[in-house]
């Protein structure tokens, strides 16, 4: 391949940043906004004879990254925000120990909460843990600071931390790309020297040495890049990562020239290049998208350095809430400068459309496990406290199904849901929802415990074969069947269940209600591949589709098909009657179960079920 | 030169399809090109925009009041679109109407959401579903759209082959796409079809 532009999603650019810095091994866990990393790897790695790996979570992705850096390798982890909380016990070894090749990890932070659960700034972890963090602004800077990182970190011997956004991750831009250097993979590790050991004998040591090499990298940061714009001295600017994006757009249209700089490492901050600019300042705003990272370090540097300047920033002038806009970094600069910011509010068009939530695809299986577990525990006469957690899943939150009422982190379902039964002394009756690649994630540890300690609840495992929230990735589900794992743990009450055969899954699930209500904990592994997967792959295989239609006077219009699966192929008509969009129908034939009126019907192959339930 | 495009419609309509396409084409005659899309938790059935942002920019995405141009994928959610538009908007609605699927909602009906539409400046309302329907295949509806946002105004940023070269080395069934994209020309245009 030439040297060459191509139009690209920044989290390919970050991939093929690290892909041509030399990277031999990368391991990860899908989470939005990280994923096309990491599939982007797969890839294109591949073909370089790269080893990339979805991991069964963040700890176990960052300590094979680590390993595999320890021995000499070019390695990184890939991760979400929050995933980095999973990963932060060998995160903060890696620090202790250093390590002998090259090891990257890359959080992707999600300001404005898109599709998780808070707006961590991992920038923070890096001051926590004593690991250098560099920030890209855009697709094309990514993947140059993707090689910066690796360089960086072999020459360190130190992780490094790579922290992209949303609006940097799933950004598409230009990026110039090229060949770059062939997998360097390492040579063993040294058994003499149990560098890699961390006793507290060793450990003590390895503080001391941690603390003189972190000063050695905050001299060395001063060498990675920073970008200035050359303006008026008196007001100083200083941006880190998709920030600086945003202020130069604003300036422009401002029509202001405040000097700025841009800092590719935001911890440690680059003090050198800012206290140059500061001295001429009698202004300093720190613009940068999350938590008052840099601004925080900036003041203890002009504070160390005797020099009084105001510093605006995320503290104290700009909202840590959300994340930054062009129409943000406007009122910023244009305040911080007493001029007026332009006013623009867009148009009313007279109308508020009304809220289109997420819903489970057309043909879910979670759509119909809900609704199986709905009328299993109404008709066992129990009222359970529905403990979720992270996946597509999580959307049973939601009308009519309304069966998720704490979520809160990935396998809390089984760790929280005991806390309930303990906390309310066994009265409550808790039932515990996750996903296969949940429980492979965080579940197994919290299930183990749960047995052990003869918690009673019933676990609902929605089996659909894929990390479908996250795109559809593989996960340990393909290799290890759910039930055996957990018959292997020591539970008795084992249970499968297709949720496309609604009235042998709800019988199922009340024979497991009934273990749970004797004390005893139960597990229902109820099992469809994700209706996405599935009829992609069915179609691909020249399967020939199957779909249901309602027959116009059989259908009396109760409304249990589109009231109570909520079916987004299925809709009402001004009558009441159904109606079911051929278009969105992938023939999953839950409806036609429901139907109390007989009245929803086949036309293709049957076989179509039959196959669906062989794929994945 | 600066044109910002604000898509918006519902997932699965092909939207991000549609930027990367303009993307490509942009890249294609060397002009900077920024797209930003937003997905949620569902892959399926919740809204979905694209910011795409081309010539001088840094950011990806659009100011309040700053789109020149919108492209509508669906009905109701063009009324989305409200806080990106200003007077000189260019907007092309899609006049097809996707029920979210919340249960018992009451929606106004297709004529009244065009009615109000129709009420501002520069508004073009095609149909682009059953013009895909009639090409013989409804999964070709984001190039009917695409081609009457060339024709309302992406024509000025980036010239007609450099899309229909992007749609053929880029896309699965070129042809009926390149159709699909032409129909949605003519369709601004006002022209018969070619």
């Amino acid at each position: 391949m030439a040297c060459g532009k191509r139009f690209m999603l920044g989290n390919h650019a970050i991939a093929q940043g690290f892909l041509e810095a030399g990277i031999s091994v990368a391991m990860g866990y899908p989470g939005t906004p990280s994923s096309e990393i990491m599939e982007y790897l797969m890839e294109e790695g591949g073909k370089r004879g790269i080893y990339a790996e979805w991991s069964s979570n963040e700890k176990v992705a960052l300590e094979g990254a680590y390993g595999a850096a320890m021995t000499g390798a070019r390695a990184i982890a890939t991760m979400k925000h929050v995933g980095l909380n999973v990963g932060m016990d060998p995160l903060m070894s890696s620090a202790y120990t250093g390590v002998e090749g090259g090891l990257a990890i890359v959080t992707a932070d999600d300001p404005g909460m898109w599709s998780s659960q808070n707006e961590q700034d991992n920038r923070w972890v890096g001051l926590h843990a004593y690991i250098p963090v560099l920030e890209p602004y855009d697709p094309a800077n990514a993947k140059e600071l993707a090689q910066i990182a690796m360089e960086f970190s072999e020459k360190m011997k130190h992780p490094v931390l790579f922290r992209t956004v949303t609006r940097v991750s799933h950004t598409r831009g230009p990026v110039y790309v090229c060949d770059g250097k062939s997998p360097v993979f390492g040579k063993g590790i040294d058994r003499t020297q149990k560098r890699f050991a961390l006793v507290p004998a060793n450990a003590r040591k390895l503080k001391a040495e941690l603390v003189g090499r972190w000063a050695k990298i905050e001299e060395a940061v001063e060498e990675l890049p920073v970008k200035v714009e050359e303006g008026d001295p008196g007001l100083l600017v200083i941006t880190s990562g998709s920030a600086f994006a945003y202020v130069m757009d604003s300036i422009k249209e401002l029509e202001i020239s405040p000097t700025v700089i841009n800092l590719s490492v935001p911890v440690p901050v680059q003090r050198r290049k800012v206290l140059d600019l500061a001295t001429k300042a009698n202004k300093i705003i720190v613009v940068e998208e999350g938590d008052p990272v840099v601004e925080t370090q900036i003041k203890a540097v002009l504070f160390d350095e005797g020099i009084k300047v105001p510093v605006l920033g995320k503290s104290n002038f700009v909202s840590p809430v959300g994340e930054l806009s062009i129409d943000i970094t406007n009122s910023v600069l244009a305040g911080a400068m007493g001029i007026e910011a332009p006013r623009r509010r867009g148009m009313d068009l007279g109308y508020e459309p009304p809220q289109r939530p997420p819903v489970f695809c057309p043909g879910c299986p979670h759509a119909a496990s809900y609704y199986e577990l709905k009328l299993a525990s109404t008709t066992s006469k129990v009222k359970p406290l529905f403990s979720g957690d992270i996946g597509c899943y999580s959307l049973g939150i939601n009308p009519p199904f309304d069966e998720e009422d704490v979520l809160t982190d990935m396998g809390s379902s089984l760790g929280v849901g005991m806390g309930i039964n303990r906390g309310t002394n066994g009265r409550s009756f808790v039932v515990s929802i996750i996903g296969d690649s949940t429980f492979f994630h965080s579940g197994l540890p919290a299930l183990a415990s749960a047995i052990y300690n003869k918690t009673p609840l019933l676990l609902i495992v929605l089996d659909n074969r894929t990390t479908a929230m996250t795109g559809g990735q593989p996960n340990p589900t393909q290799a290890i069947p759910i039930e055996e794992a957990v018959r292997g743990l020591g539970v008795r009450n084992v249970y499968s269940i297709d949720p496309f055969n609604v009235k042998e899954a709800v019988n199922t699930m009340r024979n497991a209600i009934d273990a749970v209500k004797r004390g005893e904990t139960a597990v229902v592994v109820s099992k469809r591949a994700c209706a996405l997967e599935a009829a992609r792959k069915l179609r691909r295989e020249g399967v020939e589709p199957l779909i249901y239609s309602v027959v116009e006077d059989a259908c009396k219009a109760c409304g249990i098909c589109y009231n109570m699966i909520a079916c987004p192929a299925i809709q009402p008509k001004d009558d009441g009657r159904a109606w079911i969009d051929p278009n969105s129908c992938v023939g999953c034939s839950v409806c036609a179960q429901v139907c109390p009126y007989d009245a929803i019907k086949p036309s293709g192959n049957l076989d179509w079920i039959k196959r669906w339930g062989e794929t994945l | 030169m600066r044109i910002n495009i604000y898509m918006i419609g519902v997932g699965g309509q092909g939207l991000i399809t549609t930027s990367n396409l303009i993307g490509a084409a942009a890249t294609s005659r060397g002009i900077k090109v920024l797209t930003s899309e937003t997905h949620g938790l569902s892959q399926r059935g919740g809204s979905v925009d694209v910011h795409v942002r081309l010539g001088d920019v840094n950011s990806p995405l659009i100011p309040l009041g700053g789109a020149d141009l919108v492209i509508a994928f669906e009905l109701l959610e063009a009324f989305r679109a409200a806080p990106y538009i200003n007077e000189n908007t260019k907007i092309i609605v899609n006049s097809r109407l996707i029920r979210p699927p919340t249960p018992r909602l009451r929606l106004p009906s297709a004529e009244e959401l065009i009615n109000k539409l129709n009420a501002i400046r520069n508004v073009k309302i095609i149909d682009a579903f059953n013009t895909a329907i009639k090409l013989g295949n409804p999964i070709v509806e984001n190039m009917v759209l695409l081609g009457a946002a060339h024709a309302a105004g992406l024509n000025l940023a980036i010239d007609e082959n450099a899309i229909i070269e992007a749609i053929k080395s880029t896309m699965r069934m070129p042809e009926l796409n390149v159709k699909a994209f032409k129909m949605g020309i003519d369709l601004v245009n006002g022209s018969s079809p070619r």
